[in-house]
């Protein structure tokens, strides 16, 4: 059930089903058995905008109270304020602008300080429509529906889109071509200092887009390079030309030649070692983005502004659509410069003759740490992102993980570093007893960029050593099939666990007594914190 | 479609109740309640593009009313 705070009538826009709203401006009753909360109010009508700006500022103080009281566990949405109605009676009212930016400041304060809360901009739908299409006066006299009720079906897709994007639902990977797509001109025929970049429009145009697109870099995103080009001729680009804002060393990943982009983008997919599914393809050519919506399917294919003054509109629809996520982990930030670490370490790696050796140069550390109120929007972020080593696929957001654990479940992650740095959080399992000796592995996954160095059996079986000194004496757990988890068939089998049977969907079931300790290789560095 | 249907449609979806039959009425159905009868009003003014006016919407207490208020204005 969700509940929803509110000072205007919002049922028709939030919904009936599943829903409780509470009283208008009425912050007595805080249920705690709920599944999320949501706060949405909006700026009431009142054309004495000074004690207006102190009703706003009232809001925060309540807002406080409600979240004090509020359930930790789950979910809080806390919409901004919106002036649907500005009045300007005498031109220089600045009291209420500042009440609600003051407002709208604190709440997103709250969403940095708390996992759960998170903080949603309702002004990005309020700013498509009209300021007199926002209001019907009619229907808000007869029911205090301040946002127009014609509106509804609207704000229904544009919420839905909201609420798959709080639920993490983000692309990883942004390709880009060059030709008219990073750059304006075609580098082959203009030449480095032909192409159209920085200056005067267009290439003022170009360069606003690529500081933007290195801006979602810094915060995360993968960006790499799919273009039909000489490939020297670009490094040249990248390096002579100045007003290159995007160089070689943005890009985690690079294709660039005259094969054709969907071998090219599978490629990638695989140096990346993410889905296609996490790919964003853009590129001007409409006849290269047919052809990979045709033969990659999973790969988003958004289409390409025909002027560049359209560029920044698209960014900002490429961001709403495929990037935004509503909490930014640090593992999120540094996420891009270990991607390129690990190009780096499979360089390293064909230097060595045998894989033994190289992990042992490697200097790998591995930390075993339960789940606590830090690590918890990670571990969530990870079921819902994880496809390839993920031997259950099961999707949890944070409440639910949080819900597990106070029902006894034992929840670790693993978190690897190597001397080229730090991978962060990487890996979970969740582990739920059965009876006082048998526990069931619920979930178990690791973040492809870390696999091929035998960490997932590392983790594993210190985790299983860890529940023999606590007295469990068997292990039971299940591999489910997915279209993306083949490479973890055998996972247990390889583990040394034993096969007890396939149900009809292709789950397969497994056991094993916890009798003997686990030996773990000596080239890894483990800590259980 | 009739008239007829089209209402029907319309309330259907907008109460989120499968059996809305011509003999419904904010009496007879929990869910046509004040705010969904708004809601109800809102809908049938843009599927039939005209306005009704709060007195109006009062009136439209059951089905046929609703029918016949819609009617007078076409």
């Amino acid at each position: 059930m969700t509940f929803v705070f509110r000072n205007q009538t919002v049922e028709p826009f939030l919904g009936y089903d599943g829903v409780t709203y509470s009283g208008y401006d009425d912050i007595s009753v805080v249920p705690e058995d709920v599944d999320r909360y949501i706060w949405f109010y909006q700026v009431p009508v009142n054309a004495d905008s000074v004690q207006l700006a102190q009703e706003i500022d009232s809001y925060c103080d309540k807002l406080d109270i409600v979240l004090a009281a509020a359930n930790k566990h789950k979910p809080f949405i806390i919409f901004s304020l919106v002036n649907l109605f500005p009045l300007r009676l005498s031109g220089d009212e600045t009291a209420l602008d500042e009440a609600i930016g003051a407002f709208n400041r604190h709440a997103q304060q709250l969403s940095r300080q708390h996992t759960q809360v998170k903080w949603v901009d309702f002004s990005e739908f309020t700013l498509r429509y009209d300021a007199d299409a926002l209001i019907n006066w009619k229907y808000y006299l007869m029911s205090q529906t301040l946002l127009n009720p014609k509106l509804v079906h609207k704000f229904q897709e544009w919420w839905q889109r909201i609420e798959r994007e709080l639920s993490l639902n983000r692309k990883k990977c942004l390709v880009l071509d060059l030709d008219n797509t990073l750059w304006g001109g075609v580098l082959g025929e203009d030449g480095i200092d032909g192409i159209q970049l920085g200056g005067e429009y267009p290439g003022r145009a170009f360069s606003y887009w690529q500081r933007s697109l290195l801006e979602l870099s810094r915060n995360g995103l993968i960006l790499a390079i799919c273009s039909k080009n000489n490939e020297a001729d670009v490094l040249e680009a990248w390096e002579k030309n100045p007003a290159m804002v995007l160089k070689r060393e943005h890009f985690s990943a690079i294709r660039i030649n005259w094969r054709d982009k969907a071998t090219n983008m599978r490629e990638l997919a695989d140096e990346l070692n993410i889905g296609l599914d996490s790919m964003v393809f853009v590129d001007d050519s409409p006849s290269e983005r047919e052809l990979v919506k045709q033969l990659l399917p999973e790969v988003e294919v958004p289409d390409f502004p025909l002027k560049p003054y359209e560029l920044m509109p698209f960014f900002k629809s490429l961001v709403e659509k495929y990037f935004r996520i509503y909490t930014i982990t640090n593992e999120d930030r540094s996420k891009a410069e270990q991607y390129r670490a690990n190009a780096q370490r499979n360089a390293e790696q064909a230097r060595f003759v045998d894989l033994e050796s190289y992990l042992y140069s490697l200097d790998i550390q591995l930390d075993i740490k339960p789940a606590d109120e830090h690590n918890l929007p990670r571990i969530a972020q990870m079921t819902q992102k994880t496809n390839q080593f993920n031997l259950t696929t099961r999707r949890y957001a944070e409440a639910d993980v949080q819900q597990r654990l106070d029902a006894g479940w034992r929840i670790y992650c693993v978190s690897a570093s190597d001397r080229f740095g730090d991978n962060g959080i990487t890996g979970t399992i969740f582990l739920e007893p059965l009876d006082d000796t048998t526990v069931n592995i619920d979930t178990l996954l690791l973040s492809c960029r870390i696999l091929g160095k035998g960490i997932e059996e590392a983790f594993v079986k210190t985790v299983f050593n860890l529940l023999r000194l606590d007295g469990y004496r068997k292990i039971t757990a299940d591999y489910i099939p997915t279209a993306k988890n083949g490479q973890t068939a055998d996972f247990y089998d390889r583990m040394g666990m034993t096969s007890v049977g396939t149900g009809d969907d292709g789950t397969r079931h497994y056991e094993m007594a916890l009798n003997d300790v686990f030996e773990i290789k000596n080239y890894y560095n483990i800590r259980v914190l | 479609m009739s008239l007829e249907e089209k209402v029907l449609e319309i309330m259907r979806e907008t109460f989120g109740v499968k059996d809305v039959t011509t003999e419904a009425s904010q009496k007879n159905c929990e869910q046509w309640d004040s705010l969904r009868h708004l809601a109800l009003a809102s809908e049938l003014e843009e599927a039939f593009d005209l306005e009704l006016e709060p007195e109006e919407i009062a009136e439209m207490t059951d089905f046929s009313r609703v029918v016949a208020m819609l009617k007078s204005k076409i």
